[in-house]
């Protein structure tokens, strides 16, 4: 009897009880979501975020520590990486935190390829700290000797960045060397060795990276890049020109188109920002109206690298001239 | 005869035990992350899945083998079960036998499973796929077969929550034995023989892990392979030995 009516009482209550009991469940599952809200809001920077990868351990310690699944370690590694490269802008704290978790990317994975040329190109082009990224290229390299798209980036780095066209040529050869490389590759670095330092040899090596890229920001600077070094073929162009007015005329000429119509000139080129080409009348010098100040060379940028604290010394010196 | 009824047994127990749920996890995992990872990852989007994929394959496994392993003999004592089994023409060793047999064709049928389970996403995703990838399976399945000899050996003579702690503790060393022998190698004569020592008589797992190879292409040659398989049997067998031996002292209480 005592069992009958303790069921029925379990079958009359059910409705209002399960109501209740459902309430006071979505309650709690919402106190939980508002606590963990609050909780990212008050914990949770995109400064913590990044400052993570500074705090990382070496790679030499984490990868023992994964028990084998050092891949998928990298892996996840790699995407938080690429969040915090996401941003438009970092500092140079920011960089180097960056190339320490590349540094210990690729060391729980030497192989990862990408990361090497990805991490190269941010580290190069976006921070402009070619030290780090030839450290981290090398290290590449002597992991992955077949790869060519790393002996590639260290010699555009050499070339560009640090204006060492022997050495930017040396590993471009190298590159061309390595199995799967593109086809113009060949014939870039023998230009490249015998006639460095060309402005139409540095726009061919420009154009090489830029089909090489697809991320948009980098294609920009690239493209920034390849202007200001046809600026630097246009100049002596034209003052050669206006020199050779001259000796013929005796005198310097009005405006450059006057070099067209006297022939000396076959076409006025264009100014590849959007400007013009300004003659100085009293001396005759040609400049850029975007861009009046010259490269010293064509291939050097007027930045210096950015180095902060720490400063890694590069195992090679710079600035280093070229004559 | 009697070591494959046991096995049986033991395969429908684990079924029983809704252990395969575990797949279904897997398959979550495996469609959430091709479908959200793709998005998020840069560049090489088929080591990610390769990565995760063997990944969990090699990590769910191993927690089958180790906390079902655990369980296989002292689940039967603690449940007296035993009696019924030990009072009938059964050997020991047989027992034994039958039941790692039977854990161990649970975790085949659980790799195979998940092994499909990856194949499908690597095609719907258009991986190529490569004989290597064949290869690190089996070899995970080779370590899963000796973590399940540990676990069992350990579980003949401790608890379970001991021969779980201890084959948790021997997957963890397993993993980095090969630092052992580094050691060794800068001390001297004497440290070194013991370091050594250690060295041959645990197992060493990193030699079943080529999931690498699987991701950067990279090739292990048939002799090696075949060196590493029957490295991990002779391991396998070893430890079923040993297990047999103290199982066939031992008092039931």
């Amino acid at each position: 009897m005592a069992v009958s009516i303790s069921y029925t009482q379990h079958r009359s209550a059910p409705i209002l009880s399960q109501v209740l009991l459902g309430m006071g469940g979505f309650l709690l599952l919402a106190c939980l979501g508002w606590l963990q809200g609050e909780l990212d809001l008050r914990q949770d920077r995109t400064v913590v975020q990044i400052e993570g990868l500074a705090q990382l351990p070496k790679g030499e310690y984490l990868k023992p520590a994964l028990l084998g699944y050092h891949h998928l370690g990298a892996d996840i590694l790699w995407l938080r990486l690429i969040q915090v490269i996401g941003k438009k802008r970092n500092s140079a704290d920011e960089y180097e935190w960056m190339y320490h978790a590349l540094d210990v990317l690729t060391t729980l994975d030497p192989q990862y390829a990408y990361a090497y040329y990805a991490g190269g190109v941010i580290l190069g082009d976006l921070a402009n700290r070619p030290d780090l990224s030839i450290r981290l290229l090398e290290k590449g390299v002597s992991a992955n000797p077949e790869v060519w798209n790393i002996p590639f980036l260290l010699g555009y780095n050499y070339y560009f960045l640090l204006g060492d066209p022997a050495k930017g040529a040396e590993y471009i050869m190298k590159a061309a060397s390595l199995p799967d490389r593109p086809n113009y590759l060949p014939g870039l670095a023998t230009r490249m060795a015998a006639e460095a330092g060309n402005p139409d040899t540095a726009l061919a090596f420009l154009e090489a990276r830029l089909r090489e890229t697809q991320d948009p920001e980098m294609r920009e600077v690239l493209a920034y890049r390849m202007k200001e070094v046809i600026i630097e073929r246009d100049l002596p162009v034209l003052e050669n020109a206006v020199e050779a007015y001259r000796t013929q005329h005796r005198s310097l000429p009005a405006a450059l188109g006057d070099l067209v119509a006297v022939g000396a000139l076959s076409i006025l080129p264009e100014e590849p920002f959007g400007g013009d080409y300004q003659l100085d009348p009293k001396t005759g010098a040609v400049s850029s109206s975007t861009h009046p100040e010259r490269l010293r060379t064509f291939f050097k940028r007027k930045k210096l690298p950015a180095y902060s604290f720490p400063k890694v010394e590069p195992s090679y010196s710079f600035p280093r001239t070229w004559e | 005869m009697k070591i494959l009824s046991i096995a049986l047994n033991t395969f429908r127990e684990n079924l029983r035990d809704k252990l395969l749920y575990n797949l279904l996890v897997f398959a979550l995992l495996m469609i959430g992350s091709s479908v959200l990872l793709s998005r998020l990852t840069l560049g090489e989007f088929h080591r990610l899945i390769l990565d995760l994929g063997l990944g969990s394959i090699n990590f769910f496994g191993v927690l089958i083998a180790i906390f079902v392993g655990i369980g296989l003999v002292s689940k039967e004592i603690e449940k007296k079960t035993i009696y019924t089994i030990v009072s009938k023409p059964v050997a020991r060793y047989q027992f034994l036998l039958g039941k790692y047999l039977g854990l161990t064709f649970t975790l085949f049928v659980n790799t195979v499973v998940m092994a499909l389970g990856l194949l499908l996403v690597l095609y719907a995703q258009d991986v190529p796929v490569e004989g290597m990838l064949f290869k690190a399976l089996a070899l995970i399945f080779v370590e899963f077969m000796v973590i399940t000899a540990v676990a069992l050996l350990f579980s003949t003579f401790t608890s379970a929550t001991l021969s779980a702690i201890f084959t948790l503790a021997m997957y963890v060393i397993g993993h980095l034995t090969a630092d052992l022998k580094t050691f060794g190698a800068k001390m001297d004569d004497l440290s070194r023989g013991i370091l050594n020592g250690i060295y041959y008589l645990l197992p060493n797992l990193e030699r079943f892990n080529l999931k690498g190879h699987v991701v950067h292409h990279l090739e292990i040659s048939g002799s090696d392979l075949m060196l590493i398989v029957v490295y991990g049997a002779t391991y396998t067998a070893f430890l079923l030995f040993t297990a047999s031996l103290i199982f066939h002292r031992r008092d039931f209480r």
